[in-house]
């Protein structure tokens, strides 16, 4: 038995979801679409499925989700609906509710928050609402998890029984003949609903279901008739009668108390998106989650873990088993120095990237997240990005591959597209690594250098985001900015706890799949010869590995950019399948030796560059191959980020020793100032516009 | 009858017209801004708006706030 969950985005549907189901959940992806699909068992019975449906505002095509939704409600028909209402918003919540009930499918009301109503001393007559709108209606709190199990229950007994109510008469008069009339043209089942979106003239309707393309030209007269008559759009006629209907609804069955105070969310509203304010808090929040993430508990936690854990814990136990069990030395070597190291130096950030995402979870779960966005999106707009795609390049500061992810709540195709080529290019806990390393052994570990390669990356985003508008492929407006911001309220822990888990996981099983095999693969190269012999990959006797010849081979293409050595371009190469392992690599191929003299501080620069601004690793790029939906996108994306970090790493080292180190004016030189003439017009230059059909003089 | 971006903050109005004919007329719509409903304007950012229609706070941008009247 399938039973559906569908509610308004922020009605506490993933809540009631999570206190249904617990941990037996599911998440994929709705069939060809990016929108996340997420079911799981109800608790305690095995056999009844709950489909959390995605959040949505009404069954209109406007937004992905919305489509999915109602694909699934009419052509999969789940055995019963609960529609979650968000008790302290009804008004709202109840036009979705209009439209769930006029697919005739079992369906019961959970009208969530009555414990916020109780103290705000507003009251629902539930039994009178249950009367008027001819289904089920119970009272729940989700937060609380009161209410949720009997709710389940009596949405069990809806399905089996196959109980639907009495559909409420929304409309009346002409509307509701012109309806009737569109009713009966058509037959099957459904025919109410067909027939509303039909007179909305929702085209979409018609292709998806086989409809007979000829009723679309019997129904227009009917349509015309009631528009004249109403002087507006068959769209907005439907929806003022909506919310007429709920209006009149909710007055006969919903008290509020009179006073009515001023909320809390207005008044932190009127601090924290105050226009003097909001920069600076927002600036302060930030600072406060990277301080305590990155530089001081998530540091000692990542220390812990690469020193102590990996460093001497688990080789230890590993070498005294080895040696009991009498274990191969270069199956030792293999376990201990390959996939021990390697896999272990990636574990070491996951409690770094943990405590981000706490951080962000928090921020979310509390109603912050959607004011950055709003706070964003002046600033953003003038580079012809919506605020929107600030949250996926602030969760990308954790890790790509949920920021990406993140950008599936952006409307517009073409910013979609955009945000998740640039998003990327904020550095993530991986290439701040390198950042750490480089600063470290060439600028005397300066903080200045991190603090510069953020804005570094923000400018790159910014004038990559203006460049890109320019172009033909993302040329036009973007979609405007419209949010809902929810009412702020107190993280919950186990809400908070699952999103964690849930990004989390990417950075987890990267650990144990990719890397894994690159750091296996990566020994092997490193500790046996052409000829296959053994050599100790931590001696001088690197240099006669398999991996030398490789380096070897690729060193010219970074010859450019300072740093033409075979260790340089193995580590590059190694870096592209995940950067944790760029810093690594080259601390392991220059051996004692020191990594200072592998390369000139200019190089280190310039490598540094690099690797920000290639694609982040395998991961990333298969989530942006994923997330685009097209060969087309990805392979653009990914292109642009693979020749923008070279172009960039290339100026960057030849100005900078021309600049600073003396180095004469040679070709790299005169290449350079070319390219850099080059984005400054790809910047400048008047942006695309499309052709307009001109007027041909006879 | 004027634009919503030229309503001060803390101003109150019922929508009286919504122009324009699109796919994001709808979505106003489902958001709440239809007809005859109030609006409160909470806070500004530039252009940008937040305000309170029904029980639910949304933010929207200069070019839908210029298409709302109250």
């Amino acid at each position: 038995m399938i039973i559906g969950l569908a509610g308004n985005p922020n009605s506490g549907k993933t809540t009631l979801f999570n206190d249904l189901t617990g941990s037996s959940q599911y998440t994929g992806n709705w069939p060809g679409v990016t929108v996340e699909k997420k079911d799981g068992k109800l608790k305690g019975h095995p056999d009844v499925t709950i489909q959390d449906l995605p959040g949505i505002y009404s069954l209109s095509p406007y937004t992905l989700e919305e489509v999915v939704s109602r694909q699934y409600l009419v052509h999969e028909q789940p055995d019963a609906i609960i529609n979650i209402v968000d008790g302290t918003n009804i008004e709202r919540n109840l036009y979705l509710t209009t439209q769930l009930l006029e697919l005739g499918l079992p369906t019961l009301i959970a009208i969530n928050m009555v414990d916020v109503l109780e103290k705000t001393g507003v009251t629902i007559d539930t039994k009178k609402l249950e009367k008027e709108l001819g289904c089920k209606v119970m009272t729940i709190s989700a937060l609380k998890g009161k209410g949720t199990k009997e709710a389940a229950k009596e949405a069990i007994r809806l399905a089996k029984a196959h109980e639907v109510g009495k559909r409420p008469e929304i409309f009346s008069g002409d509307l509701l003949k012109a309806i009737q009339e569109i009713e009966g043209k058509l037959d099957g089942d459904m025919k109410r609903w067909f027939a509303i979106k039909l007179f909305e003239r929702d085209n979409k309707i018609i292709q998806d279901n086989n409809l007979n393309p000829d009723l679309k030209t019997v129904v227009e007269p009917i349509i015309n008739k009631i528009e004249d008559e109403e002087d507006d759009d068959a769209e907005s006629i439907i929806t003022s009668a909506r919310y007429e209907y709920i209006t009149n609804l909710t007055r006969q069955c919903v008290v509020a108390s009179k006073k009515q105070t001023k909320s809390l969310s207005d008044k932190i509203d009127s601090i924290v998106t105050n226009r003097y304010l909001a920069l600076p808090i927002f600036a302060i929040i930030i600072f406060i989650m990277y301080y305590i993430s990155v530089t001081t508990v998530g540091t000692w936690m990542t220390d812990w873990t690469n020193d102590v854990l990996f460093g001497e814990i688990v080789p230890n136990a590993l070498t005294a088993l080895c040696s009991t069990l009498g274990v191969a030395d270069w199956m030792q070597h293999l376990l201990i120095d390959g996939v021990v190291g390697g896999v272990g130096t990636v574990l070491g950030f996951v409690p770094q990237i943990l405590l981000i995402f706490v951080f962000l979870s928090i921020l979310e779960d509390t109603g912050y997240m959607a004011r950055i966005a709003f706070i964003m999106d002046r600033l953003f707009r003038k580079f012809g990005l919506s605020g929107k795609s600030f949250i996926p390049i602030l969760i990308g500061s954790g890790c790509g591959v949920p920021g990406i992810m993140a950008a599936r709540t952006i409307e517009d195709e073409a910013d979609r597209r955009m945000t998740i080529m640039l998003c990327t290019f904020i550095p993530c806990a991986a290439k701040t690594e390198i950042i750490a390393m480089i600063s470290s052994v060439f600028f005397h570990g300066s903080a200045w250098i991190a603090t510069s390669m953020y804005f570094l990356s923000l400018a790159v985003i910014v004038l990559s985001g203006i460049a890109l508008k320019k172009t033909r492929f993302f040329a036009g407006e973007s979609a405007p900015f419209v949010m809902e911001l929810p009412a702020y309220h107190l993280p919950q822990a186990k809400t908070v706890l699952m999103r964690v888990l849930e990004r989390g996981k990417h950075f987890i099983v990267k650990a144990g799949t990719i890397i894994f095999a690159v750091s296996v693969i990566t020994w092997f190269l490193m500790s046996y010869t052409p000829t296959l012999q053994y050599i100790d990959p931590e001696s001088a006797a690197v240099s006669k590995s398999i991996l030398r010849y490789i380096g070897e081979f690729i060193a010219p293409i970074f010859a450019p950019l300072g740093f033409g050595n075979w260790e340089g371009g193995v580590s590059v190469l190694i870096a592209l399948s995940a950067k944790e392992l760029a810093a690594s690599t080259v601390v392991v191929l220059a051996g004692k030796a020191g990594v200072a003299t592998l390369f000139t501080t200019m190089g280190a620069f310039s490598y540094m560059i690099l690797n920000l601004f290639n694609p982040p690793c395998i991961a990333a790029m298969g989530t942006i191959w994923r997330e685009m939906g097209s060969r087309f996108w990805a392979i653009f994306a990914i292109s642009y980020q693979l020749v923008l970090g070279y172009v960039l790493s290339f100026i960057t080292y030849q100005l900078g020793s021309f600049l600073f180190y003396g180095a004469s004016l040679g070709i790299g030189q005169i290449v350079a100032i070319g390219l850099v003439l080059g984005i400054i017009y790809m910047v400048v230059r008047p942006g695309y516009r499309e052709p307009v059909g001109e007027l041909v003089n006879a | 009858m004027f634009p919503l971006t030229m309503a001060k903050v803390g101003e109150k109005g019922q929508i009286k017209r919504i122009s324009g004919r699109d796919e994001v007329k709808v979505h106003l719509a489902e958001l709440g801004f239809v007809v005859n409903n109030e609006v409160t304007i909470v806070n500004r950012m530039g252009d940008n708006l937040i305000v309170q229609v029904h029980d639910s706070r949304i933010a929207i941008d200069s070019t839908l706030a210029k298409r709302i009247f109250i």
